[in-house]
């Protein structure tokens, strides 16, 4: 697999405690990616943020740490992301909880596939 | 068992006003310090003195609301282990000075609200005498 040159990153910003039935919403954007073979995927776990309700999350105090924020981060061609979009919004409307979705423009300095787990 | 049973309510209810309580301190005060647990363990300490040195001491209540009351309630209200768990997360985030106001304002405030409710009780006994 070879993505070259110009591509998207699209960024997505959920709850931690987002879910889709017991799934997490992150959890479910990232199986949903790699059945499409987006080129990956990375979760990133926030330590502290406020959403669409002003509300501070912060790992430092116990009772705010509830629903930290999570970053899922993709990067792949233009197409293959823009494909991607319509499954994302099925995601956050079949989760009905807050959410922001960004895309960007990305230069592919290199994308190796590595072959340690063959 | 009875014993187990006041505990495991008196907790209960404790607990969930701790829940809801460190939460709303939010609503009024900064984010960057734990005042929600400073305000439970402080209003813990404030309810568990009344209940020992005015009604207890004046035999308003039994052992049962006493245990359910000292023991299950305050001790469901009030959190060592979050009090803990926050001034470590100052400590490895080298926050010292925050990690030593949140030693010092929770034992000290907690050793006041008690020491006030042992004086309001000393207080309302000798209005209830009079």
């Amino acid at each position: 697999m070879e993505i070259k040159g110009e591509a998207k990153l699209l960024r997505i910003f959920v709850g931690e405690t987002d879910l889709i039935g017991h799934i997490p919403v992150y959890e479910r954007i990232v199986q949903e990616a790699r059945k499409i073979h987006l080129a990956g995927a990375t979760v990133f776990k926030g330590v502290m943020g406020f959403g669409g309700t002003s509300r501070i999350h912060t790992a430092k105090i116990l009772r705010l740490s509830e629903d930290m924020p999570m970053v899922i981060e993709i990067v792949d061609e233009i197409e293959k992301v823009e494909k991607f979009l319509p499954t994302l919004h099925d995601i956050f409307e079949e989760a009905k909880s807050g959410g922001l979705i960004t895309i960007e423009k990305a230069d592919i300095i290199k994308y190796v596939v590595g072959n340690k787990n063959n | 068992m009875q014993n187990y049973i006041m505990v495991f309510i008196g907790a209960g209810f404790g607990g969930a006003l701790r829940y809801w309580g460190s939460d709303i301190v939010y609503k009024f005060l900064p984010t960057t310090f734990p005042y929600g647990t400073l305000f439970v363990n402080i209003l813990g300490s404030f309810i568990i003195g009344l209940v020992i040195y005015y009604l207890d001491s004046n035999k308003l209540i039994n052992h049962d609301l006493r245990l359910f009351l000292t023991t299950g309630f305050c001790g469901g209200l009030t959190t060592f282990s979050t009090f803990s768990f926050e001034t470590i997360n100052f400590l490895k985030e080298r926050e010292y000075f925050l990690a030593g106001s949140n030693m010092i304002l929770n034992v000290f405030l907690t050793l006041l609200a008690i020491f006030i409710s042992y004086k309001l009780s000393n207080l309302l006994v000798g209005k209830l005498n009079f």
